[in-house]
């Protein structure tokens, strides 16, 4: 029951948002916590992505990408290319892709001094990202 | 009192007058060589929440009737909805993106401003039948909403918006650019990376074999308006699924305050709509939304991902079997 509550809470905080819409490429019943250190920043349009090196539950480093908001939205919430040098701790929360490869759609980011910035990969919940058809 | 006293006072008097008479005496810039001067970077953000219908609480009231406290409660209520909607287990705390929202500062309760009643006239006949037999196309051929790249839309596949889709308030995007030179208006957008170069020298459109996403337009100034005609276009991707021969989309740039420019929008396409209606919004000068690099196709892996979460879900479906 309680996980039942918890699956409804995430449907609901996720309406349809996105460059791509976020649930033809992600599952919101797969959030994820990753801890790890970046490798390698994408400014690549129409998201960036972060490249995080992650020790999985055997201890074993795996590569993940995270998808976050375009560049320029990034950089009007105030990152820039400093923001993520190759080598920072970091923890990201976000959902994992629908086809099970560690692809991750970042939300919230973490750095080791408390510092956060938002990834705000599938937008900022507004009510209709999707342009008029 | 001194005379210093006075002359003080009168100095003051003037300059409140003359900058009275500044605010008063606001008229609408010209290039130099004469055309109204729309130039500059602009957003509509501020829109984003605006419904495009007149809403059904509003039912028998005017557009302009919604203003003052009423219009501010409903903006702020839209921005509270949208925050609200975006609680969950993981969400960010508000203050890293509610003030890139800009919801609570939008200036209308809605975009249609004709007909009167807000609502976007009915469909034709003959566009019911073409979306029925579109739909019905679509189900015979038995294919699935992500079998190919060709299943996705346009904007998915970093292709365009189209019109007037290139200009309606999204997430983010929302930058554009006015640029003008003798002769021709140009108008850039950032998201999907487009830019129309508009002739004003009255030549006629291209021929009607010749069809584009973005469409042929030609302006001309009609006193310190800017209207363009735009025609030809295709068939794959316009506005609200009109009929890309038919569709007439008729903008109004017109510059009403220092920092704004209000956009309106005619959509005439008999095939599809009993008759013409028309949206508006005011476009706000902000130098601090230029258009920037927005190559989405370069790093477009979104679609390859999409295609690859449709194999699994297949795969899952036929293993639950």
């Amino acid at each position: 029951m309680r996980n039942k509550l918890l699956l409804l809470t995430i449907s609901i905080a996720l309406p349809a948002w996105a460059h791509h819409a976020f649930s033809a490429e992600f599952d919101e019943k797969k959030p994820l916590k990753l801890v790890g250190r970046v490798t390698k920043m994408d400014w690549i349009n129409p998201h960036a992505w972060i490249h995080l090196d992650v020790k999985d539950a055997d201890g074993k480093t795996v590569s993940w990408m995270v998808e976050l908001g375009p560049p320029n939205a990034l950089l009007k919430r105030g990152w820039n290319k400093n923001s993520l040098p190759e080598g920072t701790q970091i923890v990201v929360d976000g959902y994992q892709s629908k086809d099970g490869e560690l692809r991750l759609n970042g939300r919230d980011l973490t750095f080791p001094d408390g510092k956060k910035l938002f990834a705000g990969s599938s937008g900022t919940g507004a009510p209709d990202e999707r342009p008029e058809k | 009192m001194s005379q210093r006293y006075f002359v003080l006072l009168g100095i003051l008097a003037i300059v409140t007058s003359a900058s009275a008479q500044t605010a008063k005496k606001w008229t609408a810039p010209k290039t130099p060589w004469g055309d109204p001067d729309l130039q500059g970077w602009f957003t509509n953000l501020q829109e984003d929440g605006t419904p495009l219908e007149r809403p059904d609480q509003f039912a028998g009231r005017q557009l302009d009737e919604i203003k003052g406290e009423e219009l501010a409660a409903i903006k702020r209520a839209t921005q509270q909805r949208t925050i609200t909607s975006f609680q969950g287990p993981l969400h960010a705390p508000e203050n890293w993106w509610q003030k890139d929202l800009h919801l609570d500062q939008g200036s209308q309760a809605w975009l249609v401003v004709d007909p009167p009643d807000g609502k976007i006239p009915p469909l034709t006949q003959e566009a019911k039948d073409r979306a029925a037999a579109r739909a019905s196309a679509r189900r015979a051929s038995g294919r699935g909403p992500a079998d190919s790249w060709e299943d996705l839309t346009l904007y998915d596949r970093c292709i365009t918006r189209g019109l007037p889709g290139s200009m309606m308030p999204v997430i983010y995007g929302n930058s554009y650019q006015i640029v003008q030179s003798p002769g021709f208006v140009s108008i850039r957008y950032e998201m999907v990376h487009e830019t129309r170069i508009i002739p004003l020298d009255g030549r006629p459109h291209a021929g009607s074999d010749i069809r584009s996403y973005m469409g042929d337009a030609r302006g001309h100034w009609d006193g310190d308006t800017l209207v363009v005609e735009t025609t030809n276009f295709r068939d794959d991707g316009t506005f609200r699924n009109a009929n890309g021969a038919t569709l007439r989309l008729i903008e109004r740039f017109k510059r009403t305050a220092k920092d704004k420019v209000r956009w309106s929008v005619t959509v005439d396409d008999p095939k599809t709509w009993t008759r013409p209606w028309t949206f508006s919004m005011p476009l706000t000068m902000d130098d601090s939304q230029p258009v920037l690099e927005y190559s989405c196709h370069e790093g477009n892996l979104g679609l390859v991902n999409i295609l690859k979460a449709a194999r699994a879900e297949e795969k899952k479906a036929a293993n639950a079997k």
